[in-house]
């Protein structure tokens, strides 16, 4: 499946990346490494996600699933490999970069701006705005207020879908720990991004919230045509939200497919009850 | 003259047991406390775009001040420019050095920042301490060796002189001397503070305050984080340079003394009570504070010099101590502020 994709050539790659819904992966990730100190922490993990896909990213803890999405997003410099966003090269570029380039992650432990106000915290996300940069603010104030004004009507109808339009004046702060993982989404959603990813949205928040999300991640995918791209580690909840399963084990990718398949997968199976690398390996003796 | 006596207000008939009379007097309200307030205003300024709105502990506002008033000095002293010209060039080394610090410290932890600000604000100080060639060291700077009527505020008394005539033309009879300064450096306060206040209110200050409440979030939202940061501290360099400027026309004389860390720290005082985050409270943090600084100096208690010299920083301590019992956001600073950003 995957080496139907690989003998495409590079300039039919992004010619077709260029042009939205091709169907080819969103993100194609390859031999990404990263190393700290002694540890291995992702060992060579090679991947696709497919463009309007839900996609989990499951694996037992310390299977290198953070990691890895930090060394896709930018935060942690990658060793090697080749992390591919619509065709163009992101491997290692900066953070902001990336998120710039429509692929916009979410972090595990909510990180709401607490003292600015929650529609301060939406606006901030607003792509081109010149007036962020500060030559700007004295040069080109009527375009800084316009965009500001369609920044505001954009963060609204955010936090109306959201159901947090009421707090919109209220410090960040003071929102209860359900309601700043919505706010995360939403503020991440202003970005207007291609790809999505989500670190544990589930992680800390009680079922019906966690339902509401992945109903919201399947509303959004097929309203706006976001990608998701989500880390989970319980295997049970992404079962029936998700289109295609990715799973990790200590730092390498040992499976990937429709959750159903994954699910009967022997690896897969070791690598959850075992706790050990998969058996296709050396060196894992119980 | 004293404020008592332009007021008509009798104060030998009030029940004080000290002697408040300096403290009502014309040359200490402008001159010594007005000026030195104005001058913290500035500088604090800066700490206030760093510390309250990006979140970037800057420990080196003294070096960054020194760096101002030495090549503003330098620049008239030794290379010839006209004060007018020596000012926006200073401003722009001030900017780089601030640059040059920032580059490589940036990036640290914030704990580890400060320590570098503090360090690059040293060496500025003990090199101009040391580099008597150049700076003439600890006796400071004021005229060119070779030629004593070269100094570099003699654009600045020119002005004086005019603005003090200007005053006398008005029936003021006997004008204080530093009047005229006193002028300058609270009119560039309150300019600075609105620029900046418009600014920090602009879509870029909003950038800053995201950097400020989580660097990370910020990144993950498409905002160069480092960028900010880096602007942040050029402009307080900028600021601070200014404050700079007024120091040095407010003393005649360039010296080393002027820039040790407790100076910066002095800022830090002028910021907690103002409040953080909010503009306005530095130029009332900043008249507070040097009121009680200078101001205790000028009670008579009947004390001697050295009790009476402790005793003026035991009262800013205990007002700084009251204040976080009692208004810990500082004067302006809005407490959810404080309490939400953790």
């Amino acid at each position: 499946m995957a080496s139907e994709a690989r003998p495409a050539p590079a300039a039919t790659e992004r010619a077709d990346a260029g042009s939205n819904g091709h169907g080819g992966p969103i993100l194609d990730v390859e031999n990404v490494t990263k190393r700290f100190g002694g540890i291995q922490a992702v060992d060579g993990a090679t991947f696709e996600v497919a463009e309007g896909s839900i996609t989990a990213l499951i694996g037992p803890n310390g299977a290198g699933k953070t990691t890895l999405f930090n060394v896709l997003t930018g935060f942690y410099p990658g060793d090697r490999g080749s992390v591919r966003l619509q065709g163009r090269q992101i491997f290692r570029q900066p953070p902001h970069r990336i998120a710039r380039l429509g692929m916009v992650r979410t972090f595990q432990i909510t990180k709401a701006l607490a003292a600015m106000p929650v529609i301060d915290n939406m606006m901030l996300a607003a792509p081109n705005q010149p007036g962020e940069k500060l030559r700007n603010v004295v040069l080109r104030p009527v375009a800084t207020r316009r965009r500001e004004r369609e920044a505001r009507e954009q963060a609204i109808e955010l936090l109306e879908m959201f159901d947090l339009t009421r707090l919109a004046d209220s410090y960040a702060g003071t929102l209860s720990g359900g309601q700043r993982k919505l706010l995360e989404l939403a503020r991440a959603l202003m970005t207007e991004p291609r790809l999505l990813m989500l670190d544990e949205p589930m992680a800390g928040i009680n079922p019906t919230l966690g339902a509401r999300l992945l109903e919201f991640m399947q509303r959004l995918r097929a309203e706006r045509g976001v990608t998701f791209l989500f880390v989970e580690h319980d295997m049970e909840v992404v079962m029936g939200h998700s289109d295609r399963v990715i799973v990790m084990a200590e730092g390498r990718v040992i499976a990937s497919g429709p959750p159903g398949e994954v699910r009967r997968d022997q690896r897969v199976i070791d690598a959850y009850l075992g706790g050990s690398a998969p058996p296709s390996e050396a060196g894992s003796s119980p | 003259m004293s404020v008592a006596e332009l007021l008509a207000l009798d104060l030998d008939g009030l029940p004080l047991a000290v002697d408040l009379g300096n403290l009502t007097d014309l040359n200490f309200l402008i001159g010594i406390a007005g000026v030195l307030a104005g001058v913290y205003a500035i500088f604090a300024l800066g700490l206030q775009l760093n510390v309250g709105f990006t979140g970037i502990v800057n420990f080196g506002q003294a070096g960054f001040m020194a760096v101002g008033a030495y090549s503003m000095g330098l620049l008239v002293v030794k290379a010839g420019f006209s004060f007018w010209l020596a000012m926006p060039v200073a401003i722009l080394i001030a900017i780089a050095f601030g640059l040059l610090v920032g580059l490589p410290s940036l990036r640290l932890r914030a704990d580890y920042f400060a320590i570098a600000t503090i360090a690059a604000a040293e060496i500025v100080r003990l090199f101009a301490n040391n580099a008597r060639e150049l700076t003439g060291g600890n006796q400071g700077l004021s005229c060119a060796e070779d030629d004593p009527t070269l100094c570099y505020d003699n654009t600045w008394l020119d002005i004086e002189d005019a603005g003090l005539d200007f005053a006398e033309g008005l029936g003021w009879s006997d004008p204080v001397s530093l009047f005229p300064l006193f002028v300058a450096v609270w009119v560039t306060v309150i300019v600075l503070t609105a620029i900046l206040y418009y600014v920090q209110r602009s879509p870029w200050g909003r950038v800053l305050r995201a950097v400020r409440e989580d660097e990370d979030a910020a990144r993950a939202l498409g905002k160069n984080a480092f960028a900010y940061k880096l602007q942040s501290l050029a402009i307080s360099a900028a600021l601070a340079a200014i404050a700079g400027f007024f120091l040095a026309l407010n003393v005649n004389n360039i010296s080393p003394r002027e820039f040790e860390p407790l100076f910066t720290f002095f800022g830090y005082g002028v910021l907690v009570l103002g409040g953080l985050a909010n503009y306005w409270g530095v130029a009332l943090g900043s008249i507070i504070f040097f009121f009680l600084i200078e101001g205790t100096r000028n009670i008579d208690l009947g004390f001697t010099d050295e009790q009476q010299a402790a005793l003026r920083f035991m009262v800013v301590g205990l007002v700084l101590i009251l204040l976080m019992a009692f208004r810990p956001q500082g004067i302006f600073g809005k407490r959810e502020e404080m309490v939400l950003g953790e």
